[in-house]
């Protein structure tokens, strides 16, 4: 049993617009646990947004707890939660929003600073994680030189640069074409499948949120939902060509050597 | 990655507008160092003239002494000449004598005024000429060396003689049934004697002073004689030159512009040069004493009256009068100094403040700007563990970096333009001038230099850093507060 990484408990957020009182998220609980591969879906209004500043302790909730890692981060106060950010998770964003001016190994080497590490430790991680999203050799390049689906995998590295608990995505595809949208997803899969990562994932997107293990549904505040994915790392993985088995990290199909699409193994 | 190289990336990334903005803070930094640059030559140059207004002052009052300490003495001329009286007596008198003058035995002395009757053995008995003005009666000079040692009071004694020389103009003249014949002196040169003592020449004002060509008399000369601008015309003689003066030659040492009419066609030379040459030797026409200081003129002068009562005795009233007023102009125009270099600073501490807040208005117009175009950065940096201090550091750190940036810019301007900015920015202090006028009056002795010019010393270079830092600091706080505030959320769907 895998310890929990993100526990919701009875977490009540309620934003008073006027005189009325507008309830975003209602008694909510929910246990996120290591190693998963986690989407959250549901319609505008639904709760979905409130629900990531919750997690991303960027809002406190009106009532419950917030467990990240066991800590109550509803419970800390303001100048601590960066931290919380820093250490325990890391984001990626629908926008990418890398910094322009930085090259993508300064922009994964962001949330290192103030860790202690040395600049060359950095460097050497920084450099590591590029590689590991596939981008060995595009250190030096800076944002505008990148194209989108690159850009989403140097923030995904950086969300990655301290070890976080779980990577934290606002709808981390929605600004990608289809061949980059099943880049990345087959990215996250292979992190959560490779690394063990845990991946909370925000999407409006239902053939994104298919790719994940667990689908959970949110709607009025509430999880009304809860589904299981078909994960695109399954173990036995089957060629949606010729049928034979093929390996966890396999594109082309060792047996009739046809590229291997996310969308054609599940879509 | 540190925060430093981080606010240098993003200065660097909008260059035009960095250098807009770098330009603007940097005039005004010019502006800002320009200023005190301007003040601190307006006090150099009001202090420049408040000593040379003070070193006038002083002289002045050193003049006002020296003239309010002079006293006159002389004989009083008698005006018998006037008469046809024929006083006579040899007609052997010395040269110059004029026609109906009857010099008295063969010493007669020549030079003085036609209608005087020189000569003869008892000097100082006859009467001064008429016709050409009160010209003093000779007198023997020993019979007043008393005035010096046994009057208490007295500073120094200045013995002159003062003889005109020239061709004799006769007329005749009926009155009354009466003819006589009258003849004048047309004066041509006077010749003054005086004492060509280093005592006397370097203390008191017994020589002209304004010198236009060649030196002046020194002490102790002889043989060498003084010219006015007429003179030198009159003897066609310039320095260098010898020119013979009643048959005895003289070498003429420098020509002087006269300070008065009267003195258009004074020669000077050695008193005993004078007396030779004028057959007058141990006679003088006047005396003139000073006293030691202003409170002992009247006693002075009171004791010589008594000691020597045929003596007219006079003191310089008119002249006090003249310098005690133009000292009091000169202490005008150092009030004025002062208080123009007052207003100067008052004026330069009114603009420093504006130029002060303009700038850091102009910071923090522009830091906030910064802020506002990198919301969603900002809100990134907080999402991935950014603190707010961190984020307000970044953003202060940007801001003082513009402003020491724009600080050498402002330094490099103002080491060209700081004379004419500060000469725009401030009222010209004008008093330097207006001294110099007020010098010139006073026989041009003393000069009072011009407007220093505004430049930077190292001083003012390391205070403008200082203000860079700190308005920087200043400008930018409150946008790095602003920055800090922001959201993490922000970063999420802000587009």
């Amino acid at each position: 049993m895998s310890k929990p990484v993100l526990q919701l408990e009875n977490l009540t957020k309620t934003y008073t617009l006027g005189k009325r009182d507008v309830p975003a998220l209602v008694n909510l609980n929910l246990t996120i646990n290591a190693g998963e591969f986690v989407s959250i879906m549901g319609p505008s209004g639904s709760g979905k947004t409130t629900l990531l500043n919750v997690i991303g302790c960027i809002d406190k909730p009106t009532k419950g707890k917030v467990l990240i890692d066991g800590i109550d981060a509803a419970e800390l106060p303001e100048n601590q939660l960066y931290k919380i950010r820093r250490d325990k998770m890391g984001f990626v964003f629908q926008t990418f929003n890398l910094l322009p001016y930085l090259n993508a190994r300064e922009n994964v080497e962001l949330p290192m600073e103030g860790r202690g590490k040395s600049k060359s430790e950095q460097k050497k991680r920084a450099s590591a994680l590029l590689a590991m999203v596939g981008l060995s050799g595009r250190e030096e390049h800076r944002p505008q030189r990148l194209s989108a689906g690159e850009q989403q995998r140097v923030a995904i590295a950086r969300a990655l640069a301290n070890n976080p608990a779980f990577i934290l995505a606002d709808e981390p595809t929605g600004n990608l074409d289809s061949q980059n949208k099943q880049g990345i997803i087959k990215l996250l899969a292979n992190l959560n499948l490779t690394q063990g990562t845990t991946i909370i994932m925000v999407t409006h997107d239902s053939q994104v949120a298919r790719n994940t293990e667990r689908m959970l549904l949110l709607k009025d505040g509430k999880i009304v939902k809860e589904l299981q994915g078909l994960h695109v790392n399954k173990k036995n993985r089957t060629c949606p060509h010729c049928g034979s088995s093929i390996q966890i990290n396999d594109d082309i199909c060792p047996t009739c050597k046809k590229p291997i699409y996310a969308s054609d193994e599940l879509f | 990655m540190g925060i430093m190289n981080r606010a240098i990336r993003n200065i660097s990334r909008r260059k035009i507008r960095a250098l807009l903005v770098i330009i603007a803070l940097g005039f005004s930094m010019a502006i800002m160092v320009s200023i005190p640059a301007g003040v601190l030559a307006n006090q150099q140059t009001a202090s420049t003239t408040a000593s040379n207004l003070s070193n006038i002052i002083s002289q002045t009052s050193a003049t006002i002494n020296q003239t309010s300490t002079q006293i006159d003495c002389s004989l009083a001329p008698s005006f018998s000449g006037f008469g046809f009286g024929n006083f006579g007596a040899s007609t052997t008198g010395g040269s110059g004598s004029t026609p109906g003058q009857f010099g008295g035995g063969t010493s007669g002395r020549s030079g003085f005024t036609p209608g005087q009757f020189g000569g003869g053995g008892t000097p100082g008995q006859f009467g001064g000429g008429a016709f050409n003005g009160g010209q003093s009666s000779p007198m023997n000079e020993s019979l007043y060396t008393d005035i010096n040692s046994t009057i208490s009071g007295v500073a120094d004694v200045e013995p002159t003689l003062q003889a005109s020389e020239g061709q004799n103009v006769t007329s005749t003249v009926s009155f009354n049934g009466y003819t006589r014949d009258i003849t004048r002196l047309d004066v041509e040169y006077t010749i003054e004697g005086i004492p060509l003592t280093s005592d006397l020449i370097d203390n008191y004002p017994v020589l002209p002073t304004n010198i236009t060509s060649g030196s002046n008399l020194q002490a102790g000369a002889s043989g060498d004689v003084l010219l006015s601008e007429n003179n030198s015309a009159y003897f066609n003689a310039g320095v260098g030159d010898t020119i013979s003066i009643l048959g005895q030659t003289f070498s003429v040492v420098g020509i002087y512009s006269p300070s008065s009419v009267s003195q258009t066609q004074t020669l000077f030379m050695n008193l005993s040069d004078a007396q030779a040459i004028t057959n007058n030797t141990g006679y003088i026409t006047s005396l003139t004493v000073f006293a030691q200081n202003t409170d002992a003129v009247s006693g002075v002068a009171t004791a010589i009256s008594s000691l020597h009562p045929e003596l007219t005795v006079t003191t310089d009233q008119t002249r006090l009068t003249q310098l005690q007023t133009l000292q009091t102009t000169y202490n005008a125009e150092l009030a004025t100094a002062q208080s123009a270099n007052s207003q100067t600073y008052s004026t330069a501490v009114e603009e420093i403040v504006v130029v002060v807040v303009a700038t850091s208005l102009i910071v923090l117009f522009v830091m906030l700007y910064t802020v506002k175009e990198r919301t969603k950065e900002i809100g990134t940096l907080k999402a991935i563990g950014f603190s707010n201090s961190t984020v307000m550091g970044q953003f202060m750190l940007e801001g003082i970096l513009l402003s020491i940036i724009a600080g050498v810019v402002g330094i490099a301007i103002g080491s060209i333009a700081a004379p004419t900015l500060s000469s725009l920015l401030l009222p010209s202090v004008g008093i330097g001038t207006r001294a110099t006028g007020a010098a010139g009056f006073l026989s041009g002795t003393t000069r009072v230099s011009g407007l220093s010019v505004a430049t930077l010393n190292p001083e003012l270079i390391l205070i403008l850093f200082g203000a860079a830092v700190l308005l920087g600091t200043l400008g930018s706080l409150y946008p790095a507060w602003r920055a800090a505030k922001i959201r993490p959320a922000e970063a999420m769907r802000y587009e």
